[in-house]
């Protein structure tokens, strides 16, 4: 196996276990920073593969925005909130259960080929890298096909933005 | 495995690791968390695509997406914080209006 | 020229001019129009009829209009003018037409003077659509007609309730009747496809019978005839039906709308031909009719009540006379009882205007010298009811006691001795009536008898000396009586054994009845004279007889018979329970079905089982979907899950 193999594994193995530490903790700010650790992992995986400008991205914003104000409230919260001391809702047992049969399900599926015929599945495998995914020739794709959701973004972010300060003046009157 | 197949199946890990935590969590905040998890999943899915049939409109696209999560994010919290603020607490066992 | 559709429309005509116009124009232009559209009517009869006469074998058939047209079935309006319908149209129009000149004075108080005359008048219409009528359909028109009539004009004066009911009782009778009449209908239609009464009887005659059993389709359309002639069990309703003014149960039920049946059996008499079942059935019915009515008429008190079962009873014998083949006596004793039976009612209603519609006859007697025309013309008519040899009545009934005694049907012997024994109950019973009311002690200022019309005919001397009622009224008496006394004597060489009906009536080979009756005939005198060689004749006189020594000259013993017999008397008295009987089986009956069906049907099962039922379902089911939307997100998204599942299992298991 080689070095980038190596390192994706590793990486592969950091996500999962902050994910299924995300599951298991107990305090919000454990979780979250579980979470954290599994997307900077994530980023660390699109950068063995050599798409840089996402992982560059998936740091600044996910980490770097979401991540941060999710800590920012859970920070704000009381710890005697009861959602803390009793971690699981009523549907634990079932809900894993049936996961859990699910997720082999579709293994054996996966891997008999019923899902997919061996052909299909051979196209699963590693093709050369052509292009590189630096952040110059990303932009000029995206400003140059991409202008258009560009542009639908930003009226996304807009609406949001919006709608941020209404449920603030919302929540201000209720509490009059 | 080689490394597509690995980085599928982790992308299918993380979605279920996240569809699970989002049924089995009580705390609100802690469900948005394993949505962000969902998310991440797809997202990597959809990267390792875009790596492997070297089209840069698959990179596009992650970045549109992650446009959306953020803007998604910064709605959700405070939805759930004006929630919590009627019940005084973050648990979901106590917002059943939707009953019958 | 329209010579039929004139006959019939003109009635029509009175009766829409007097029930618009009348109330308004006063009563003399009633009573032209009333009496005068029927007297015209009776004289076109008379022309049609004279246009009739050259040829006996062939028919007058016009048609008026096309009704409707089904397929290829054309429902038309037409009239069929043979020797049968001419004679009873003259009957309806020529005894109609006495009738209505008698309710002139008869009715002269009544405030509803010209409903009355409309409904006499539409009365007169609908009958003579049913003798005129050529197909079968047309004929029902009119027998649904004159029912309609029947009730209007037995319930006239509907403000008391008993008489109101006795309408209702004779129109549901009779539809029970009609039931059968178009179930008979139907098979005819069915089986032949035309309803006109030539080609019905021609099919009938001819070398094929139709496929269609003649038994069933006679007894149907007799059960027809059994409501609309009043014979046992649909005989309930005539009795009561004396609640009516009387002319109408003079002209009613006495001369046309009871004869109806008489008349439609004769009508079809090529289907009767083919069915000795059928006609053993016509028989026995008749002759039980015949006899039992009679039995009633002799414990009656009121004098219409006695002509009503005298009616019912002369009925029977013209049904046994249909039963032995012999149409044309049984058409022949319809018409001279036409005659002397609407002369009894109509001197029934003089005598009861003069004694203050006092109508029990236990308080008259004596009234021969205070209404000698009435006394005589009453006599008349009692000796032609009973046969008395030269009137009219011996001819008719000797003829039917005759035939029954020549009819070889397995019920014939049964009803000879039926209509034996009933000539002399109808002696006794006619003659105790005529003692009773013209001769004897004089009883009309006894008593406080209130009859069934005093409401209407409120007469300023109450209690006073009878005296004769105006001409207005005797002069139809005497119109009947004349008939009553002659018309037997005239007519019976032509009608039964001449060529009078021709084709109208046919009678197959093998009841030879007519045959042997005609060959016993030696002349009307003849017959007269043998009569007193007759065990009829003797048993009438006997009746005779022993009403006068039991009500003339010992009027106790009827009283004594009464005490001593009192269980008999009961039940002639009771009607033979026919009514409780009816009243229990059917109306409670009725009453229980209708009950049980709401409680059993509509409240619980309607209204419990699939209204509030389904309800209760739909809720049940509701709550138990209910538990799924518990308001809780990982409840929900479990529940995605289970969906992914499924889809999942579904995708693989299609590979």
């Amino acid at each position: 196996m080689s070095g980038t193999d190596l390192l994706l594994w590793f990486f592969a193995a950091a996500a999962l276990g902050g994910g299924v530490l995300m599951l298991v903790a107990r305090h919000p700010m454990r979780v979250a920073l579980a979470l954290i650790s599994s997307m900077i992992s994530l980023a660390g995986i699109y950068a063995v593969l050599g798409v840089h400008v996402i992982a560059v991205f998936q740091v600044l914003i996910y980490v770097g925005a979401v991540m941060v104000f999710m800590v920012y409230v859970i920070m704000l919260l009381d710890v005697r909130d009861p959602s803390f001391l009793e971690r699981y809702g009523r549907v634990v047992v079932p809900a894993v259960a049936l996961a859990a049969v699910l997720a082999a399900a579709l293994a054996v599926a996966a891997g008999s080929g019923r899902i997919m015929t061996a052909e299909e599945l051979a196209l699963f495998h590693d093709a050369p890298v052509a292009t590189s995914f630096g952040v110059q020739p990303f932009s000029a794709e995206f400003l140059d096909q991409y202008w258009l959701h560009f542009e639908l973004t930003s009226v996304l972010l807009l609406a949001a933005v919006v709608a941020a300060i209404a449920v603030i003046r919302t929540g201000r009157r209720r509490d009059g | 495995m080689d490394r597509t197949q690995l980085l599928l199946w982790l992308s299918f890990a993380l979605f279920s690791l996240g569809f699970v935590g989002v049924m089995i969590r009580r705390n609100a905040l802690v469900m948005l968390m394993c949505m962000e998890l969902m998310l991440n999943g797809v997202i990597l899915s959809l990267v390792t695509f875009a790596e492997r049939s070297a089209m840069l409109s698959g990179a596009v696209l992650v970045f549109l997406v992650f446009v959306v999560a953020a803007a998604e994010i910064a709605i959700a919290i405070p939805i759930v914080l004006l929630l919590a603020r009627r019940r005084r607490t973050l648990d979901v066992g106590a917002w059943s209006e939707l009953r019958g | 020229m329209n010579l039929l559709t004139l006959i019939v429309v003109l009635p029509l005509t009175g009766f829409l001019l007097n029930g618009l116009l009348g109330p308004r124009l006063g009563k003399s232009f009633v009573t032209v129009v009333g009496c005068g559209l029927p007297v015209l009517a009776f004289l076109a009869t008379i022309r049609a009829f004279g246009q009739l006469d050259g040829a006996a074998g062939l028919a007058l058939v016009e048609s008026a209009y096309t009704w409707a047209v089904v397929g290829d079935f054309s429902f038309d309006i037409a009239f069929y003018f043979d020797r049968l319908s001419a004679l009873m149209t003259l009957i309806v129009t020529g005894v109609g037409s006495l009738i209505h000149i008698y309710s002139t004075g008869y009715m002269k108080d009544d405030p509803s003077y010209a409903r009355y005359f409309a409904y006499l008048n539409l009365f007169l219409f609908f009958m003579l659509l049913l003798v005129l009528g050529r197909s079968l359909l047309v004929c029902f028109v009119g027998w649904e007609g004159v029912g309609l009539a029947s009730y209007l004009l037995i319930g006239f004066w509907f403000e008391d309730p008993a008489k109101a009911a006795a309408g209702k009782k004779a129109f549901i009778t009779n539809r029970v009747g009609d039931a059968g009449f178009l179930l008979g209908m139907f098979l005819i239609y069915y089986a032949l496809g035309t309803l006109d009464f030539d080609a019905v009887n021609a099919a009938f005659q001819g070398p094929v019978p139709p496929a269609v059993s003649a038994s069933l389709v006679g007894v149907l359309l007799f059960i027809g005839a059994t409501g609309k002639s009043a014979q046992i069990p649909l005989h309930v309703w005539l009795p009561d039906a004396m609640a009516g003014p009387t002319p109408v149960s003079a002209l009613i039920h006495a001369a046309t709308m009871v004869t109806a049946g008489i008349f439609m059996v004769a009508r079809m008499s090529p289907l009767y031909e083919l069915s000795d079942t059928a006609l053993g059935f016509i028989m026995v019915i008749g002759a039980i009719t015949a006899l039992f009515m009679g039995f009633l008429g002799m414990v009656q008190n009121d004098i219409k009540r006695v002509v009503a079962y005298s009616t019912l009873s002369q009925l029977g014998y013209m049904t046994v006379a249909l039963g032995a083949s012999a149409y044309s006596v049984a058409v022949f004793h319809l018409m001279t009882h036409a005659f002397f039976k609407a002369l009894l009612f109509l001197a029934a209603g003089s005598v009861i205007i003069a004694v203050h519609h006092n109508q029990d006859i236990r308080y008259m007697g004596g009234l021969k010298k205070y209404m000698p025309i009435t006394w005589i013309t009453s006599l008349i008519g009692s000796l032609a009811l009973i046969g008395t040899p030269f009137l009219s009545g011996f001819y008719s009934k000797e003829s039917i006691i005759e035939a029954v005694k020549i009819s070889h049907l397995p019920a014939a012997h049964l009803a000879y001795w039926a209509v034996l024994i009933g000539v002399f109950v109808t002696a006794f019973y006619s003659f105790r009536m005529y003692f009773l009311v013209f001769h004897g002690k004089e009883r009309f200022h006894q008593g406080h008898a209130h009859g069934n019309e005093d409401d209407v005919h409120h007469d300023a001397h109450h209690g006073g000396t009878p005296h004769e009622t105006p001409w207005v009224i005797t002069g139809p008496l005497l119109a009947l009586a004349l008939p009553s006394l002659a018309i037997g004597y005239m007519t019976i060489e032509p009608m039964l054994f001449g060529d009078f009906f021709g084709s109208a009536i046919y009678v197959a080979d093998r009841h030879p009845v007519m045959h042997e009756l005609n060959q016993e005939f030696h002349g009307a005198v003849a017959m007269g004279l043998h009569a007193i060689t007759t065990l009829p004749f003797w048993l009438a006189a006997a009746g005779v007889g022993l009403s006068a020594f039991f009500y003339l000259r010992r009027p106790d013993i009827p009283a004594a018979i009464q005490k001593r017999f009192a269980f008999v008397y009961s039940m002639l008295i009771n009607k033979y329970w026919f009514d409780e009987l009816y009243s229990a089986i059917f109306a409670s009956g009725a009453r229980l079905l209708g009950g049980t069906l709401w409680r059993r049907g509509d409240q619980n099962i309607i209204d419990g089982l699939v209204v509030n039922g389904s309800a209760h379902l739909v809720e049940r089911f509701s709550r138990l979907v209910k538990a799924f939307q518990s308001g809780y997100i990982y409840h929900y998204a479990f529940a995605m899950l289970i969906g992914v599942f499924a889809l999942v299992t579904w995708f693989a298991r299609l590979n």
